[in-house]
C-alpha cells in the first residue's frame, strides 16, 4: 500500500496542478477562501504508548522503538468559494474532524497545502477553553482571548454575549455549577460573536433546549445571508442539504466523493444502506 | 522580472510581520487572562482570600524559625527571620513556576487540541503568576523587616539596595521560565518526569542554603564540606537567594552596588573626566576612574548580577531551543 502511494502520487499531483492552473484564471482565484490541495496527514504512534522513561529505555535497548505511521488523511483536495458552504460527511473516525483541525492550523499537513483566507472561527467543541473553577464572566474573557478578540472589543460585546446565552443571573458563579446546556449556550454565544469569514462547525447544532436551538439556527441563517462560508461536519443529512451547496465524503481517510451536495449525499446514503444489508 | 518581484517580496515580508504582530497580540491577551484567572482562583472559596498570598510565606517562615533557630543555633542572629523568609520566597517563585508549568500542556490538552494557541502561553502565564505571588510575598517581607528593625534595633537593614530586587526578578523569571519550557516539553513525552522532578526539588531545597548558612562549611578542612561548598556554588538558586538577601537587608555587610554606581556617576560627572576624554587617552582615563571607584567600594553586586543573568538567559535559550525543536510533535502526545 505504502509503496504504491508513494510512486503514484507525485505524477498525480503534477497532472492536477497543470489542470488547475489552466482552468482557474486569476480573477476566480480571489473568490476561493479555502483551498485544500492534495493534503495528507500522518500520525506517528507507537504500538503501545510509551510514555514513561523505563519503558522507553528498555525498548531503546531492544531496538523496538519503531514508530508506526498511520495515515489519517490521504490526498484530500477541495475548494470553497466565498459565501459557499461545504459539508464533510462520512463515518465516525473517517477523518472529518481532523480535517477541520487542519483548517484551523492546529495540525500541519504532512503533505500538500491548506490555504485559508479570512477570519476563521472554530466551533469545534463548545467550551473546550473553559475553566470550570472560574466564573462565567471570567470564562467569557478567557475564551474570547483564545478566539482572538481584543480586550476592548470584548468589553463591548460582553453584554451581547450574555444576552444571547440568556445567562444574566449566572455570570458570577463558577462554571462547575452550570448545567451542561448552560455551558454549551455560553460557548456558542462566545464563538458565534466572532464576525467570522469562515465558520467551522463540528456537530454542535444540537445544543441546548428547543428554543435555544431555534435561536442558533436563526443566527446561522443570518450569518449565511451575510456571506459567511461554512464548513460543517454533521451526520444530519437534512441539515447539510439545507445549509450547504457542496459536500465532501471522506471514507477511510480518502475522498470518496466530492461535488454537489445532493449527489454526494445520495451516494453516501446508498453506501450506508448497502452496508446495512 | 525583478521589478515585479521586488514589491511582491516586500509586501510578503510586511504581511509576515503584520501576521506575527497580530498573533503576538493575541497570545499576550491570552496570557493576561490566564494570569488573572490563576491569581484569582488560587484562594477562591477561602474566607480571607488573597490575604493568604501574604500570610502563607509568613506562617511558613515562622514555623521554620522556631524549628531551625534552635536546632541550628542561629538564636543570636538578629536577622535570621529575614534570612529564612528571603530564601523561601525566592525559591517558592521558581518552584511554583516550574511545577505548574510542567503539567500545563497536558492539563490543557482540551484547549490545545481544539484551538489554535501558541504552546508558549502556558509556561509564560504560570511563571508570571508566580512572579505576582512573589510580589505579594514582598509585603510579608516588608512587614517582617519592620518588626525585626524595631525589636532588634537594626534599622540599617533599610537601604536603597532594596531596589536591586527589581534587577533580580527578571533574571529569576527567565531562569524559571527556561526550566519550565524544558520540563513541560519533557512531560509531554515522559510522564515520569513529574515524580523525578518532585524528588529532585526536595534535593534542590536542601542544597540551597535556605535555613542553614554556607559559612558553616567555609573554614572546614573536611573533604565532604568542601564538596558541598562546591556543589552549592554551582547551584543557581544559591546565587539568586543570596543576591536577594544582599539586596533586601544585608547592604551594610556586603553589597554596595548602589553606592558604587553613585561613585562612578560622580566620576563621570567631573570636568576632569571629560577633559581627558577629549584628549587621546580618554578611554584609558575612564578605566582608571572605574578602578578608583572600585577601590573605594568593590562591586560584588555587578559580578553577581552577571551570574544571575548568565543562568537566566542560559536557561531561557536552552529551554526555548528544546521547546521549538519538539513542539511540532506535542499535538500527537498530549
Amino acid at each position: 500500500m505504502e509503496l504504491e502511494n508513494k510512486t503514484v502520487q507525485p505524477e498525480e499531483i503534477k497532472a492536477e496542478d497543470v489542470k488547475l492552473e489552466n482552468e482557474a484564471p486569476s480573477t476566480e482565484e480571489d473568490d476561493i477562501v479555502i483551498d485544500v490541495k492534495n493534503v495528507s496527514l500522518d500520525f506517528y504512534t507507537r504500538d503501545e504508548k510509551v510514555d514513561n522513561l523505563k519503558e522507553f529505555f528498555v525498548r531503546l535497548l531492544r531496538g523496538k522503538l519503531e514508530r508506526k505511521k498511520v495515515r489519517i488523511l490521504d490526498d484530500i483536495s477541495f475548494q470553497v468559494k466565498k459565501g459557499e458552504s461545504i459539508a464533510l460527511i462520512g463515518h465516525n473516525g473517517a477523518g472529518k474532524s481532523t480535517m477541520l483541525k487542519l483548517l484551523t492550523e492546529i495540525y500541519e499537513p504532512t503533505e500538500g497545502t491548506v490555504k485559508v483566507k479570512g477570519k476563521v472561527a472554530p466551533l469545534l467543541n463548545l467550551g473546550a477553553g473553559f475553566d470550570y473553577e472560574a466564573s462565567g464572566k471570567e470564562n467569557v474573557y478567557l475564551n474570547g482571548a483564545i478566539l482572538g478578540y481584543p480586550k476592548k472589543e470584548l468589553d463591548k460585546k460582553y453584554q451581547e454575549i450574555v444576552d444571547f446565552a440568556e445567562l444574566h443571573d449566572h455570570m458570577h458563579i463558577p462554571l462547575k455549577n452550570y448545567s451542561s446546556g448552560m455551558v454549551a449556550r455560553l460557548g456558542f454565544a462566545i464563538a458565534i460573536d466572532a464576525d467570522p469569514d469562515i465558520l467551522l462547525v463540528d456537530e454542535i447544532l444540537s445544543v441546548g433546549d428547543e428554543s435555544f436551538r431555534r435561536k442558533c439556527s436563526a443566527k446561522i441563517e443570518e450569518l449565511r445571508q451575510k456571506g459567511v462560508s461554512f464548513v460543517i461536519v454533521s451526520h444530519n443529512i437534512n441539515e447539510i442539504k439545507r445549509l450547504c451547496q457542496k459536500a465532501v465524503w471522506i471514507e477511510d481517510s480518502k475522498v470518496k466523493a466530492y461535488g454537489e451536495v445532493n449527489e454526494v449525499c445520495a451516494e453516501y446514503k446508498k453506501y450506508c444502506d448497502s452496508l446495512k444489508h | 522580472m525583478d521589478n515585479t518581484n521586488a514589491p511582491k517580496l516586500l509586501t510578503r515580508i510586511k504581511e509576515f510581520f503584520v501576521k506575527k504582530a497580530a498573533s503576538f497580540k493575541k497570545n499576550a491577551n491570552i496570557v493576561r487572562e490566564l494570569v488573572k484567572k490563576n491569581v484569582k482562583i488560587q484562594y477562591r472559596n477561602s474566607a480571607i482570600g488573597a490575604i493568604w498570598t501574604i500570610l502563607n510565606p509568613l506562617l511558613n517562615m515562622l514555623v521554620m524559625y522556631f524549628v531551625f533557630s534552635n536546632v541550628l543555633g542561629y538564636k543570636d542572629d538578629k536577622t535570621y527571620a529575614l534570612y529564612l523568609l528571603c530564601g523561601t520566597i525566592t525559591f517558592a517563585l521558581m518552584r511554583a513556576g516550574t511545577t505548574q508549568s510542567m503539567t500545563s500542556l497536558v492539563n490543557n490538552r482540551g484547549l490545545l487540541t481544539k484551538n489554535k494557541i501558541s504552546y508558549f502561553v502556558f509556561p509564560v502565564s504560570n511563571n508570571l503568576s508566580a512572579v505576582i505571588n512573589f510580589a505579594f510575598s514582598l509585603i510579608a517581607l516588608l512587614t517582617v523587616m519592620i518588626f525585626v528593625a524595631f525589636f532588634n534595633n537594626v534599622f540599617e537593614i533599610f537601604s536603597p539596595n532594596l531596589l536591586l530586587i527589581l534587577v533580580m526578578v527578571p533574571a529569576l523569571f527567565l531562569f524559571s521560565y527556561g526550566l519550565s519550557l524544558i520540563l513541560s516539553a519533557l512531560y509531554v513525552f515522559f510522564r515520569d518526569i513529574q515524580h523525578f522532578y518532585n524528588v529532585f526539588l526536595t534535593l534542590w531545597t536542601y542544597l540551597t542554603p535556605m535555613f542553614y548558612k554556607v559559612d558553616r562549611f567555609a573554614n572546614s578542612e573536611d573533604l565532604s564540606a568542601k564538596f558541598i561548598t562546591a556543589v552549592i556554588n554551582l547551584n543557581p538558586m544559591y546565587h539568586f537567594v543570596e543576591f536577594f538577601r544582599d539586596a533586601a537587608y544585608r547592604c551594610a555587610e556586603n553589597t554596595q552596588f548602589v553606592a558604587n554606581c553613585g561613585e562612578i556617576i560622580n566620576g563621570v560627572g567631573t570636568s576632569e573626566f571629560w577633559g581627558e576624554l577629549v584628549k587621546t587617552n580618554g578611554l584609558q582615563k575612564a578605566m582608571e576612574m572605574l578602578e578608583t571607584a572600585q577601590m573605594y567600594a568593590p562591586l560584588p553586586g555587578a559580578q553577581e548580577i552577571l551570574i544571575l543573568y548568565g543562568w537566566g538567559i542560559g536557561a531561557f535559550l536552552v529551554g526555548t531551543l528544546v521547546f521549538l525543536l519538539t513542539r511540532r510533535k506535542f499535538i500527537f502526545y498530549i
